[in-house]
């Protein structure tokens, strides 16, 4: 069987800058790490292989210097790692970034199913997952919280609000992976030295027979029109003092406004 | 042609009350946007009824997709049908509640149809040119972004909780459309069993009183603390997303875009700096207290009551007072 867990580099939590043009993230910048809620999607992958045979695809749409994230997925099981690099999917929102995931997807047929984290720590639309479906007229599952073969048929069981759902499909689908469903496997130490001699396929745009019109700023709908700080121009109190003093004089202030 | 639509979304036999909050949207934006408010549901014809009760919080048309198949949510059809009304009605704009369902279904309709998606929006404005303006906390740390769609309709989801339910209105003058489908597409998946999950409603979303904790009381034991106040004051706890991810509590208390919308008549955040991310669930507090070290810290700026100083000293020492007072 082959899967193809998609992975996104994300800036490390703390170290975003935003490009003051373009308003969109500055990822040369920042220091990227692993998007963590895809090494659950990745751990569902390699376990799936592990028990029914197959290889794993980690498949990520990032700058160059994001290879040594796809050798972590190497290092976490995974045995094919696909770098899709290209000025052309600079500044691509979910639309774009999931039409260009798609088409790698494409070449890499065949494929069982495609793996994917629920959301990115970064962006949080969870939106990626089922347009790249979309884009491939494939069904689409979010949220799985476990996933097995029977039959010739997929059994994924998913999320919702308040009630969870049992459901057969037939494969190839996109699925996305609720987080803290698993438990992902710390990095083999074999694999972490195997895969310093390895490099990652690297694909373009025009590898992939991306339409430019598609892909980037330019095949991106939505658009950030500009940034605001909101103001809170309101009536405050600033208490400052001693510990022992501005207690006091908040518990007044609480106590005439009958909130304690 | 034309017209603001909203997806309806069923929750057990009823309407998901995301719906009406996003009702409420709607006729907000009306005067700007002239629009006719238009949910869209999806369903068996039993379900008609139902559908048509939406009327009377101001839709002006209920959109009414009938077959006995959608007598469920299911990805790969439902969006079929939505993308097929879609391209035939041209509707201006379409939003969704951002739930489970939500965030399942508006991204398979806007991949299909090639459109633009704003996700988790908390609020909205019309520019001269008539466009819906999508507002959403952005990437850094305390900035808001407008967001414009190039495409139609303009799409965008909203959480569940952040903005109020539309009240019933006086006369209702919309109309139930019926649209009988002879058939529709099939679906590549079946459901076997559902299995009712324990509701864990956060008592943060209806607790009059929130304490929330952030980085700022650099340790666990400090955090736990809140505990301590929430039950003296008859609250709930509540936390930011660095302190659920250090563990330090369960990310059922998280409070923010990717956690819970609280309105409570006091809240009190120790040790936090109120990126946007945090304060957009924050915005239906009555009265909002800061306790940081930092008196530039956005969340002093936003308060009403601004406590400089270190907040794990504050706390124990604010619990102490309390517990004295109530004796
Ligand atoms: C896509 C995305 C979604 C996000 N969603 C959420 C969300 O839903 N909810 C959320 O909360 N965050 C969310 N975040 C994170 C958010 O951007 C902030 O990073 C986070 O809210 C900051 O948490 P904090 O205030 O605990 O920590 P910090 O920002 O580190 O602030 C700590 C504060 O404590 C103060 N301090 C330090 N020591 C003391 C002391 N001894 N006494 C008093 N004050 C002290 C400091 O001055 C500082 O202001 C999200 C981020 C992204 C990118």
């Amino acid at each position: 069987m082959h899967f193809i867990v998609c992975l996104k580099p994300v800036p490390k939590p703390g170290a975003v800058k935003v490009d003051p043009e373009t308003h969109t993230l500055r990822r040369e910048s920042a220091e990227l790490i692993l998007n963590p809620p895809d090494l659950y999607a990745l751990e569902m992958a390699v376990a799936l292989k592990e028990k029914h045979g197959g290889k794993v695809t980690a498949l990520m749409m990032g700058p160059p210097n994001a290879a040594d994230l796809l050798r972590e997925a190497y290092a976490l099981g995974a045995d094919e790692m696909v770098l899709l690099s290209d000025r052309a999917f600079a500044g691509s929102d979910t639309l774009a970034t999931s039409y260009v995931l798609s088409q790698a997807i494409r070449k890499l047929e065949p494929y069982d199913l495609v793996l994917m984290g629920k959301a990115s720590i970064d962006g949080e639309t969870a939106q990626v997952g089922p347009e790249t479906a979309a884009w491939l007229k494939q069904p689409s599952l979010t949220q799985v919280k476990a996933l097995w073969p029977e039959d010739g048929l997929w059994v994924a069981v998913r999320f919702f609000e308040g009630f969870e759902e049992e459901v057969e499909f037939r494969g190839p689908a996109v699925i996305t992976v609720e987080p803290e469903v698993n438990e992902p496997r710390p990095p083999s130490l074999k694999r972490m030295l195997a895969v310093r001699a390895l490099e990652p396929r690297v694909l373009s745009a025009e590898d992939l027979d991306c339409n430019l019109e598609k892909t980037g700023l330019a095949g991106s709908p939505t658009q950030v029109l500009g940034v605001f700080t909101p103001s809170y121009d309101r009536e405050r109190e600033v208490l400052t003092g001693e510990a022992e003093e501005v207690v006091e004089k908040l518990v007044s202030l609480l106590r005439t406004r009958g909130l304690i | 042609m034309g017209g603001f639509w909203i997806y309806g979304q069923w929750q057990e036999g009823r309407f998901h009350p995301v719906v009406y909050e996003l009702l409420s949207v709607a006729r907000r934006l009306k005067p700007a946007l002239k629009e006719k408010i238009v949910v869209v549901v999806l369903g068996p014809e039993d379900r008609r009824e139902e559908a048509r009760e939406l009327l009377r919080y101001g839709a002006e048309e209920v959109l009414f997709f009938v077959h006995p198949d959608l007598g469920y949510f299911r990805d790969d059809l439902y969006s079929e049908v939505l993308s097929e009304a879609v391209a035939e009605r041209k509707p201006a704009v379409f939003l969704f509640g951002a739930t489970a369902e939500g965030q399942a279904l508006a991204p398979r309709v806007a991949g299909a149809l090639g459109l633009g998606l704003t996700a988790h929006c908390t609020a909205f404005e019309v520019d001269e040119e008539g466009r819906l303006l999508q507002i959403r906390p952005s990437f850094g740390e305390n900035i808001m972004a407008r967001i414009v769609s190039k495409t139609r309709p303009q799409m965008a989801t909203v959480k569940p909780g952040v903005f109020s339910k539309a009240e019933p209105v006086d006369e209702p003058e919309g109309v139930l459309e019926e649209v009988k489908l002879a058939a529709v597409p099939g679906s590549a998946l079946r459901r076997r069993v559902v299995r009712t999950l324990p509701r864990k409603e956060s008592p943060l979303s209806r607790a009059r009183v929130v304490v929330a904790g952030g980085r700022g009381l650099l340790r666990r034991e400090n955090f736990d603390q809140l505990f301590e106040l929430a039950e003296l004051l008859g609250g709930a706890v509540g936390a930011t997303r660095p302190v659920c991810h250090l563990g330090w509590i369960s990310e059922d208390h998280m409070i923010g875009v990717s956690g819970e919308t609280v309105s409570p008549k006091l809240y009190i955040g120790f040790g936090i700096s109120g990126a946007l991310q945090h304060t957009v669930g924050i915005e239906g507090a009555e009265v909002v207290v800061a306790v940081n070290s930092d008196p530039e810290a956005p969340l002093m700026k936003r308060a009403d009551i601004a406590v400089v100083g270190d907040a794990t000293r504050i706390l124990p020492l604010l619990i102490r007072r309390i517990r004295e007072l109530k004796g």
